[in-house]
């Protein structure tokens, strides 16, 4: 029913935009559907070819990146103690952008399929990771007690309880992280691969091609979108109930002294140089290619690198931050909006559950077609690639508002828009915040991917062109740069959440 | 099969600011069973867990035999009735009672005939989900006797098993866990069911928990219904509300 409701709705879209087109001619940034059905069908073998590549690394990456999540989370579980300095690190490596990482995966792996699929694994391991955390974590203090009346320990719990209990949250992380999978292996492939969708994609850009720029976001969009809907429908056969996820590190407890919480950071920080370090001698790593803290240190030191990576990062910034912005507002305010229509609400529920399935990075080039190279197009794909996360999250959020709450403003008769102001938004907050420190790599990636494929500024641009001129110090302290940006600011958004769900959202802090 | 006594000597337990029991001492003789009851919220459970190992007393000692608690749970000799059944919501009634022998290192021996013992027949492959409160309470007491327990902890198991189960429950269940020797402590509200399942009754004072009279039942015949209605169980339920209405 549903599906043949969707169908219809496909057809009425392909049939306007036709249409539109006709009226419209000449049009050099949207393709009609025909055009692009001409271009899929004359260039099939070439389209289905990359398709497969692209799907295979997205796939390996996936199981190599959800084992790892489950791995990570296990071990949080068994030695607790480990949890935060490893939940740390994790975080610390998700904020390093997807498109940062690739260049530096290009060069220790060579030309072949390992930097896509490595980034598609670490496009996925971690939103696995924080969703598997709340399932092992939601076990009652009953079931503990019951183990060890019979003198079992954690293990016990984490094997007839815990592993359980779990699965229905696994299955949503696996679903998100399908379509983040796609999205890893196809910015892999812009870091210079040799096939795949992420190469056409490139080749596309660069010659101007509409139709063909159209016809590859669809494809993309499209795989992801099958991969989305057989893992959620394997999820429903397996385990009957989906978990609300906010898909969220857990908000940093401000709680404890300032010194301590310097002394954690000192200690991450520590732990992550001394693994680069250590990793890098390990494996014998040429030093030329493969630079070490020291190297990007010595590197920085000197002032004229220290400026050149510095200026491109506030060109970056200053198209990124409104961006951000603008997504965190337009997603947020929309949300809000169609909650006051409770028609309208219905109505955008299932396409926003859609979105998710669309790897909204695969749009960006149809943006910059549509809104030029300059700092409105650049803007509009941030703002883009934040405003679908965030208009779910709230909308998820809305929807929390207590059962209770909304028949006590109904019982006073008291207006939607009272009702909004007074409860609902206060109970959006926690996930509005959730995804605002989500946003912040996203952010990052976004920017630095429409630089690298398209605008030819910022730090995005600087890393594109170290890679062939063999600048590895300056690719490596980009990349550092970009990592700490992120950090800061992630950091940054956690402090101003914790201020203002103390005064909004007290139980939640 | 092993009889175990538990000796509690002078348990403490505080939480924050309240003490919750103060100096507890007790020895419950091995193959008895001792009902404790006393007002809500006077410390009963907080024993009950103590005596399970669940809870480390403040100072003092729990010993079950010769051993600490936790060596006898690690041999599996242990069971308890929690006062909500924590069941696994994934598993089936069934195997949510296997898991019981299956904690225990136990061979599952015969569930069905325990499910047909507490009632639960035809309910064999039903989630938790799928229960009533009362049924699911069943589930949790049939996984307590699974494992065979030389020490059995029962948290208010039928609290919310209808009166005409627990009536059932009350003539069917005992004589299983006496057979076989077990120890078996019993939190109950119900003053009738203390008298009626147990050879003493230890009645406990509003919190902290200190023990205002020990009561022996010593009752001749089958433990039955009829029972309820003979003079000497109508003394004994009489002297007992007359020792908890005095402690409040
Ligand atoms: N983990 C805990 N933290 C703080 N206080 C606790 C804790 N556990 C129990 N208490 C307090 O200890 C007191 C005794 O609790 P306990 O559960 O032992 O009572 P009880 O006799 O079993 O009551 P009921 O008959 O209602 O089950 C209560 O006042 C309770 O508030
Ligand atoms: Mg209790």
């Amino acid at each position: 029913m549903t599906v043949l409701r969707l169908l219809l709705w496909l057809c009425v879209v392909l049939v306007l935009w036709e249409g539109a087109l006709r009226l419209v001619p000449g049009s050099l940034l949207v393709s009609s559907p025909l055009a692009i059905a001409g271009y899929v069908s004359n260039n099939a073998a070439l389209l289905a070819r990359a398709a497969l590549e692209t799907s295979v690394n997205a796939a390996q990456g996936f199981v190599w990146g959800n084992l790892a999540a489950i791995g990570l989370g296990t071990i949080m579980i068994v030695f607790p103690r480990s949890a935060r300095t490893l939940s740390a690190v994790c975080l610390l490596v998700f904020c390093v952008p997807l498109i940062a990482s690739g260049p530096i995966l290009r060069v220790l792996f060579g030309p072949g399929t390992g930097p896509q699929i490595a980034l598609a694994a670490l496009a996925v391991y971690y939103t696995t990771l924080l969703t598997l955390l709340v399932g092992l974590r939601a076990v009652s203090q009953t079931w503990t007690d019951l183990m060890r009346v019979y003198g079992r320990g954690p293990m016990s719990t984490l094997i007839r309880a815990r592993a359980r209990a779990s699965l229905p949250y696994l299955f949503v992380g696996l679903q998100i992280s399908a379509p983040a999978a796609l999205l890893g292996a196809m910015i892999g492939e812009f870091t210079g691969a040799e096939r795949g969708l992420g190469v056409l994609t490139l080749r596309a850009m660069r010659g101007l091609d509409t139709n063909a720029t159209w016809a590859l976001a669809l494809i993309a969009a499209l795989i992801a979108m099958i991969a989305y809907g057989s893992i959620g429908w394997l999820g429903q056969r397996v385990v009957a109930y989906r978990p609300v996820i906010l898909l969220s590190a857990p908000a940093v407890s401000v709680r404890q002294r300032p010194w301590k919480y310097l002394l954690e950071i000192g200690f991450t920080t520590a732990f992550v140089l001394i693994l680069w370090q250590v990793s890098m001698d390990a494996l014998d790593l040429n030093r030329f290619f493969a630079k070490r803290p020291g190297d990007v240190w010595a590197f920085l030191a000197e002032a004229q690198n220290r400026n050149t990576v510095l200026s491109a990062l506030a060109e970056t910034l200053s198209f990124a931050v409104p961006g951000y912005l603008a997504g965190l507002a337009l997603g947020a305010a929309l949300a809000a909006l169609v909650v006051l229509s409770p028609a309208l609400n219905r109505a955008t529920m299932p396409v926003a559950v859609a979105l998710r399935a669309v790897p909204i990075i695969t749009t960006a080039p149809l943006l910059v077609l549509a809104f030029g190279r300059g700092l409105v197009g650049t803007m509009v794909v941030v703002a883009v690639m934040i405003f679908f996360p965030t208009f779910v999250a709230c909308q998820q959020g809305l929807r929390q508002t207590p059962g209770q709450v909304v028949d006590l403003f109904r019982s006073y008769d008291a207006g939607r828009w009272h009702l909004l102001r007074a409860a609902q938004i206060p109970a959006m907050l926690p996930a509005f915040f959730a995804s605002a420190r989500m946003a912040v790599p996203a952010a990052l990636l976004a920017i630095t991917t429409v630089e690298w494929l398209a605008t030819g500024k910022g730090i995005g641009v600087l890393m594109a062109t170290t890679a062939s001129t063999s600048n590895y110090n300056m690719l490596w302290s980009c990349v550092v740069i970009l990592a700490v940006v992120a950090v800061v600011v992630y950091a940054a958004v956690a402090a101003v959440e914790h201020r203002v769900l103390r005064i909004y959202a007290n139980e939640q802090v | 099969m092993a009889s175990v006594d538990i000796h509690c000597d002078s348990i403490t337990k505080r939480f924050g600011g309240t003490e919750v029991v103060i100096p507890f001492s007790v020895t419950l003789a091995a193959g008895q069973t001792t009902a404790l009851v006393g007002p809500s919220g006077c410390g009963k459970s907080t024993i009950l867990r103590m005596i399970a190992g669940l809870d480390t007393p403040d100072s003092g000692t729990v010993a079950l035999g010769a051993e600490p608690p936790r060596t006898v749970a690690r041999n599996g000799a242990l069971a308890m009735a929690f006062q909500d059944p924590s069941l696994l919501p994934w598993r089936s009634a069934r195997a949510n009672i296997a898991l019981g022998a299956e904690l225990a290192r136990k061979p599952v021996g015969d569930v069905d005939a325990l499910i047909d013992l507490v009632g639960l027949g035809g309910f064999a492959d039903h989630r938790p989900g799928e229960l009533s409160g009362g049924m699911r309470q069943r589930v949790a007491i049939a996984r307590s006797l699974i494992s065979e327990p030389d020490v059995l902890l029962l948290d208010e198991p039928f609290g919310a098993v209808d009166a005409m189960t627990r009536r059932r429950l009350n003539e069917d269940l005992p004589p299983l866990w006496r057979s076989r020797g077990a120890t078996v402590v019993l939190v109950t509200h119900s003053v009738q069911q203390a008298v009626l399942l147990s050879d003493r009754v230890l009645v406990l004072s509003p919190r902290p928990a200190r023990v205002v009279a020990d009561i022996p039942i010593a009752l001749t015949g089958t433990r039955d219904s009829k029972l309820v209605q003979t003079a000497e169980f109508a003394a004994l339920s009489k002297e007992i509300f007359a020792v908890l209405e005095d402690s409040i």
